[in-house]
């Protein structure tokens, strides 16, 4: 029983749209993604191109250290093989290709809120980097071949395959950043608590947590303006665009500097429609 | 007897210790490096006042700001002692600053040399290139080395 509910579902090939790679857009989402702060080179390595996502250095968990994969395109070590399908399979399901479940450490649950087309643009965009040969290390966690099956029992609660639906009631800007922030910036899964059961807890969207490495809390994102964060939504879109330069000093802490770094990458008109989403969680 | 030459010669000494005691009458490490941070917060908030076009640029507040920050930073570095790891009162400083001796100190001098360098600016271009410096600088121990808070 245990056997039969835990196995993969993965998507089939009609999950995958006709559809043209736009690399700039690939490149967008690598950055709101934040898939080089995790798939980052093994700091061990100093020969390692550190603007390269191929992997390897140590992300902690509650559940034991992992080593994030070689995203470059190596044929061997990296996603060189990897159909589009494989890759989508991955980013909507959490899913490699060979049917293992990764852990939700790997925020897919986001991801698979993303148009698929976004989807295959990151893998457009993975796949016009260098590759790096970057053997995969195995994940240092505590937890036996059948729990981490378990984890897809797990996404029977954890994982929506519900794609993001904008609010007609909201301006084009208002879903943009919506979607943005819930697809793949994946805000939620640090700023949003969880429940017993590790999942998402939406009736507390965005009101802040436990910090996932265990150290101290993250920030609530709601009512940045009344609780007197920041100014106004322009104020907002400073402080993720020039952080620490403008003496946005928050910004920087908990993992949150990487994620300004990135932000700051982002076209402005994307910074304001985050913002814009972002001012209006009360 | 006391030559009045030793006295011109001790004299800038003696006012400088007696600058630094004004600084540091606080009531402990993890007081004075607070107080060091909040006057580079104060520094820094001119500068981003500047560069937001909120203030006009004026090299002389750019030189006084610089000159302070520097000093605070310097406060704030010199009073993550052994033994003021935990408060009270409430710090985000985390363990590994203690634990990261030789990376806080490069961060450190990272943060310093940006600050010196924003201090040696004459004009606008100078000083927005500085400013990116050190913000990177700033950025450099918070990602690192400070807890979040909300």
């Amino acid at each position: 029983m245990f056997w039969f509910l835990s196995a993969p579902r993965p998507l089939g090939p009609d999950a995958i749209p006709q559809h043209q790679a736009d690399l700039a857009n690939g490149a967008l989402m690598f950055n709101i993604g934040g898939c080089l702060n995790c798939h980052r080179p093994d700091p061990a390595n100093a020969s390692a191109d550190a603007g390269l996502p191929s992997g390897g250095a140590p992300l902690k968990t509650p559940i034991g250290t992992l080593f994030p994969p070689n995203l470059t395109p190596d044929p061997e070590t990296g996603i060189g093989k990897w159909s589009e399908l494989d890759f989508v399979n991955a980013l909507e399901r959490g899913l490699s290709p060979s049917g293992d479940h990764a852990i939700p450490a790997f925020p897919y649950t986001s991801y698979a809120l993303m148009r698929t087309e976004d989807v295959l643009d990151i893998r457009a965009f993975l796949m016009s980097l260098t590759p790096v040969r970057a053997e995969d290390k195995p994940d240092d966690i505590p937890l036996p071949f059948f729990l981490r099956r378990g984890v897809g029992l797990w996404n029977y609660l954890g994982l929506s395959t519900a794609k993001w639906q904008p609010d007609p009631r909201e301006t084009a800007s208002w879903n943009r950043g919506a979607y943005l922030v819930n697809g793949p910036g994946h805000c939620a899964q640090c700023h949003t608590p969880r429940t017993l059961f590790m999942t998402l807890d939406e009736t507390r969207a965005f009101a802040g947590g436990p910090h996932p490495e265990g150290d101290g809390n993250v920030p609530s994102l709601r009512g940045l303006i009344e609780r007197g964060r920041y100014k106004d939504a322009k104020d907002l879109v400073s402080a993720m665009q020039f952080g620490e330069t403008f003496g946005y000093d928050k910004l920087s802490s908990g993992g949150m500097g990487a994620v300004q770094t990135n932000l700051s990458k982002l076209p402005e008109a994307d910074v304001q429609a985050i913002a814009e989403y972002l001012v209006s969680l009360k | 007897m006391v030559k009045p030459a030793t006295i011109l010669k001790t004299m800038p000494v003696l006012a400088v210790l007696a600058g630094l005691g004004a600084t540091f009458a606080l009531a402990g490490p993890i007081e004075d490096r607070q107080a060091g941070m909040k006057q580079v917060g104060k520094a820094m908030g001119a500068f981003a006042g500047i560069a937001k076009g909120e203030a006009p640029y004026d090299a002389a507040v750019v030189k006084t700001n610089a000159d302070a920050m520097l000093a605070g930073m310097k406060q704030a570095f010199a009073n993550f002692t052994p033994g003021s790891e935990k408060g009270p009162p409430e710090t985000y400083a985390k363990p590994e600053i203690w634990s990261d001796p030789e990376g806080v100190k490069a961060a450190e001098d990272t943060a310093l040399k940006a600050v010196e360098a924003m201090a040696a600016t004459t004009d606008e271009a100078g000083f927005k290139t500085a400013l990116a410096g050190l913000g990177e600088g700033c950025k450099g121990c918070h990602t690192k080395y400070r807890r979040p808070k909300d």
